[in-house]
C-alpha cells in the first residue's frame, strides 16, 4: 500500500468539517474529482426529475381520456423529459464520469485547467437551472418538444418566457460542455504519464477523447441554431421564416448536433462496459485496437448521418444517409465481437458491475437491431414518429447512459467514496430495473408498427392501444420503483459499509486508478507504477503474469493482444525487491453487514 | 503526438471526403456541406498544429514505450488549489443568458457581475502573494 506522507492528503481518518466550510470547499473546488462527483450528483437529481416526468407521462396514458395532466401541460412534459435526459442527464453524466476516472487512468496530477473544468460545471448547473425554470413562469416550460422543430418553436406558435428560457438555458449549458470538452482533450494528449503511450491509454479514456471531438463538432452548430432561434423570438429575426425554407434550415442544423449527441452519449458508456468486462471475465480486452478503431469509425461515420432523423420530410438525399447510417452498424457490430471475444471463456464472476455491463449488452443489441430497420427508408417511413422509434431510442439510450452508468457506480464507488455497495441490494436493484425496463419499452415496438404516434396526450379506446399502454405503464412504474434500492444502497452503505483498505477491491482492475488509494489523495498518486501495457495496475498487482508477457514497443497497426513476454528480468526484480504489490483481491465484498464492521465503520462519524 | 496527428489526418481526410461526395450529389445542400467541411477543418487545424508542436518540440516521455515515471519529473505546471472566480464568472454569464431570454435590464447586472468575475479570474495569480 501506498503510504501518504503529503500532510494536505486526507487519509484515513476523516475529521469531520463544518457543514458550512465543506461547501465552501466544494463550491470553490478545483480538484476534478470533486467537480466530477458535483457532476455526478447534479446529474443524478435530474435524472430523477426527467423520470417522475416520465411517470406522469405514463400516468396519463394508462387509459384513454385526459385524467392527470392538461394537454399543455403533456407537451410540457414530454418536451423537458426529453431536454433533462439528453441534455442534463446524459451529457453532464460523461462530463461527471470522465472527469473523476479519465486522469486517473493515464496517471494526471489534474486536468489541464482544474478553474476552466470548475467553470464549465456551473455553466452547466446554471444552464440546466434556467432551461428547467420555465416551469415557474406564468404559461409554464416550453412545450414545443426537445428539438424545438421551427416553425412551432417560434414567438408566435409557442409564445412564452417559458420557451425563451430553454433556449437560452441549453444554449449556455452547451458552452460548458464545449469548455469541458476542450479540458479532456488537453489532458489526454498532454498530460500522459511517461510510458502511457496512446495505444496504451485504456478504451474510457480513448472514448472520452474521441466523444470530445465529437462535443467540438456538434455543439457549436448547436449554439448557432439555439443564438438564431433566440433572434427569433426575442428580436424579430427571420432566421427560420418558414417562407424561406427555415423548417428544414432548423432540421438540418438541429440534427447536425443531435445524432452526434446520441454518440456523445453512448461512447463514453461504451468504454465503462469496456473496463468491467475484463476485470470480471479475467481477461484482457479482445482486440484492443480494433476496439479504438471502431469507437473512431464510429465517431467518424456519426457526423455523416443526421438527416436520416428527416427522411419523412421528402427533402434529403436518401439514399446517402441510409448507407451512412448502415455503415455505423459495422464498426459497433465489431465492439460486440470485441466485448464478447473479451468474456468468452474467461472466468467470468457476476458482481453487480458485471451484472449491468451484460444488462447493457442485451439491451443495446436489441437498440441497434431496430436502428438498422429504422435506417431503412422504407421501413422508416411507415413507422416514423411512432412508438417504435420511441422504443428504440430508449433501447439504444437508456440501455447504454442507465445500464452503464449503474455498472459504472457499482464498479467505481469503493474508487469514489471508499466504500462498496451492497451486492444484494444492488441485484435487486439490477433485476427490477431490467424487469421494469424491457416492459415498459419492448412493447412499444408493436405500438408504434400498430400506428400509435408518439407526443399524443391521448388515444381512443377504439384504437385498440390500451391494453400495450398499461402494461408499459406497469412497467414504468417498476422501473422507477428500482432506484428506491441503489438510494437505499447508498445510504447504508455510506453509514455501515467497512473501509475499503486495499488499492483493487475487485483483484484484476487492469488500468491505474486501481493503483492509488480508495478514495486517491488530491492529486491523484503517491506513487506510479512502471507502464508497460495497456493494464499497469494489473502488471503490478500481478507481476507473476506480467512475467510471462513482453513488450513489443513497436506491434503494428493490428496487434490484437498486448505480448509482453521478457519482462520475466523485471518481474523477478520487483518480486524480489518487494516493488511489486501482493494481489489485491475481491475479499471485502460485502454481502451482508455484520454488526462489527458497522462499529469498525463507525469511527468515521466522530 | 505520431497516432494523435496520424487519427487527426485520417479524420480530415474522411470529413473532406465526405463532404465533396455529399456536396456534389445533394447539389449543394448547405448546411450538410458546410458543416463537414469545416470538421475538416477543426480535425485537420489540430493535426497540423500537434504535427508542427512535435517536430519542434521532439518526442515526449509518454509517447516512449520505455518511458519511466521519473522522465517526467519537474514542474507539472501551475494548478489553482482552489478558486472562487469560475462562480463568479459563472453566475455573471448566467445572469447575462437569463437576461436574454428576460429583459435586457437585467442584463447591467450580468455584465456587472461578469466584468467583476473576468478581472478576479484573469488577476488572481498575479497580485497579492503571487504578484510578480
Amino acid at each position: 500500500m501506498a503510504v501518504h506522507l503529503d500532510p494536505t492528503v486526507s487519509a484515513a481518518p476523516v475529521r469531520r468539517r463544518s457543514l458550512g466550510s465543506q461547501v465552501i470547499r466544494w463550491v470553490t473546488s478545483t480538484d476534478h474529482k470533486t467537480i466530477g462527483y458535483m457532476y455526478l450528483i447534479t446529474s443524478f437529481v435530474f435524472f430523477m426529475i426527467a423520470g417522475l416526468m416520465a411517470l406522469l407521462i405514463r400516468a396519463e396514458l394508462f387509459e384513454p381520456g385526459m385524467q392527470l395532466v392538461s394537454k399543455d401541460q403533456y407537451n410540457q412534459l414530454f418536451t423537458m423529459h426529453g431536454t433533462i435526459m439528453l441534455l442534463l442527464f446524459a451529457t453532464p453524466l460523461f462530463a461527471g464520469f470522465a472527469n473523476i476516472i479519465m486522469p486517473l487512468q493515464i496517471g494526471a496530477p489534474d486536468v489541464a485547467f482544474p478553474r476552466l473544468n470548475m467553470f464549465a460545471y456551473w455553466l452547466y448547473l446554471f444552464g440546466g437551472l434556467i432551461a428547467v425554470s420555465g416551469f415557474l413562469t406564468p404559461a409554464g416550460a416550453a412545450s414545443f418538444g426537445w428539438f424545438a422543430y421551427a416553425p412551432l418553436s417560434n414567438a408566435v406558435n409557442s409564445p412564452g418566457l417559458g420557451g425563451d428560457l430553454w433556449v437560452f438555458g441549453l444554449a449556455l449549458g452547451g458552452f460548458g460542455t464545449i469548455l469541458g470538452a476542450v479540458n479532456f482533450i488537453t489532458t489526454i494528449l498532454t498530460m500522459r504519464a511517461p510510458g502511457m503511450t496512446m495505444f496504451r491509454m485504456p478504451i474510457f479514456t480513448w472514448n472520452t477523447l474521441v466523444t470530445s471531438l465529437l462535443i467540438l463538432m456538434a455543439f457549436p452548430p448547436l449554439a448557432a441554431a439555439l443564438f438564431a432561434l433566440g433572434a427569433d423570438r426575442r428580436l424579430g429575426a427571420q432566421v427560420f421564416n418558414a417562407e424561406n425554407g427555415g423548417a428544414i434550415l432548423w432540421q438540418h442544423l438541429f440534427w447536425f448536433f443531435g445524432h452526434p449527441e446520441v454518440y456523445i452519449i453512448a461512447l463514453p458508456f461504451f468504454g465503462i462496459v469496456t473496463e468491467i468486462l475484463p476485470v470480471f471475465a479475467r481477461k484482457p480486452i479482445f482486440g484492443y485496437k480494433g476496439l479504438i478503431y471502431a469507437t473512431i469509425a464510429i465517431g467518424a461515420l456519426s457526423v455523416t448521418v443526421w438527416a436520416h432523423h428527416m427522411y419523412v420530410t421528402g427533402a434529403v438525399l436518401l439514399p446517402f444517409f441510409a448507407l451512412m447510417t448502415m455503415l455505423i452498424a459495422v464498426p459497433t457490430g465489431v465492439k460486440y465481437f470485441n466485448w464478447i471475444g473479451t468474456i468468452w471463456r474467461g472466468a467470468i464472476t457476476f458482481e453487480t458491475p458485471m451484472l449491468w455491463a451484460i444488462g447493457f449488452l442485451v439491451s443495446f443489441l436489441f437498440g441497434g437491431l431496430t436502428g438498422v430497420i429504422l435506417a431503412s427508408p422504407a421501413l422508416d417511413f411507415h413507422v416514423s414518429d411512432t412508438y417504435f422509434v420511441v422504443a428504440h431510442f430508449h433501447y439504444v439510450v437508456f440501455g447504454t447512459v442507465v445500464f452503464a452508468m449503474f455498472a459504472g457506480f457499482y464498479f467505481w464507488w469503493p474508487k469514489f467514496t471508499g466504500k462498496m455497495l451492497n451486492e444484494r441490494l444492488g441485484k435487486v436493484h439490477f433485476w427490477l430495473l431490467f424487469v421494469g425496463f424491457h416492459t415498459t419499452f419492448l412493447i412499444q415496438h408493436w405500438l408504434g408498427v400498430e400506428g400509435m404516434p408518439r407526443r399524443y396526450a391521448d388515444y381512443m379506446p377504439e384504437d385498440g392501444f390500451t391494453f400495450f399502454n398499461q402494461v408499459s405503464t406497469v412497467g414504468a412504474f417498476l422501473l422507477a420503483g428500482s432506484t428506491l434500492p441503489f438510494l437505499w444502497n447508498v445510504y447504508i452503505t455510506t453509514k455501515r459499509a467497512p473501509k475499503v483498505t486495499v488499492d483493487d477491491p475487485w483483484g484484476y482492475g487492469a488500468s491505474l486508478e486501481w493503483a492509488t488509494s480508495c478514495p486517491p489523495p488530491r492529486h491523484n498518486f503517491t506513487s506510479l507504477p512502471r507502464i508497460r501495457s495497456e493494464r499497469p495496475a494489473f502488471d503490478l498487482h500481478h507481476p507473476e503474469v506480467a512475467a510471462m508477457d513482453h513488450v513489443e514497443p513497436d506491434p503494428g497497426v493490428l496487434d490484437w493482444e498486448a505480448d509482453r513476454r521478457g519482462e520475466q528480468v523485471g518481474a523477478r526484480d520487483a518480486s524480489a525487491n518487494g516493488e511489486s504489490q501482493p494481489e489485491q483481491s475481491s475479499t471485502i465484498i460485502v454481502d451482508d453487514m455484520p454488526q462489527t464492521d458497522a462499529d469498525d465503520a463507525g469511527e468515521d462519524k466522530r | 503526438m505520431k497516432v494523435t496527428v496520424a487519427m487527426l489526418s485520417v479524420l480530415t481526410g474522411f470529413f473532406l471526403l465526405v463532404g465533396i461526395v455529399y456536396g456534389i450529389w445533394s447539389d449543394g445542400e448547405a448546411v450538410g456541406l458546410g458543416a463537414l467541411l469545416l470538421c475538416a477543418g477543426l480535425t485537420g487545424m489540430i493535426a497540423f498544429y500537434l504535427g508542427v508542436a512535435d517536430r519542434r518540440g521532439g518526442p515526449i516521455p509518454e509517447d516512449d514505450p520505455y518511458g519511466e515515471i521519473a522522465d517526467g519529473a519537474g514542474e507539472q505546471g501551475v494548478f489553482a488549489p482552489w478558486s472562487w472566480w469560475p462562480l463568479v464568472l459563472a453566475l455573471g454569464a448566467a445572469i447575462s443568458f437569463a437576461a436574454l431570454a428576460i429583459g435586457w435590464w437585467v442584463m447591467v447586472i450580468g455584465a456587472a457581475v461578469g466584468i467583476i468575475g473576468l478581472i478576479g479570474w484573469v488577476f488572481e495569480y498575479s497580485r497579492g502573494i503571487h504578484a510578480h
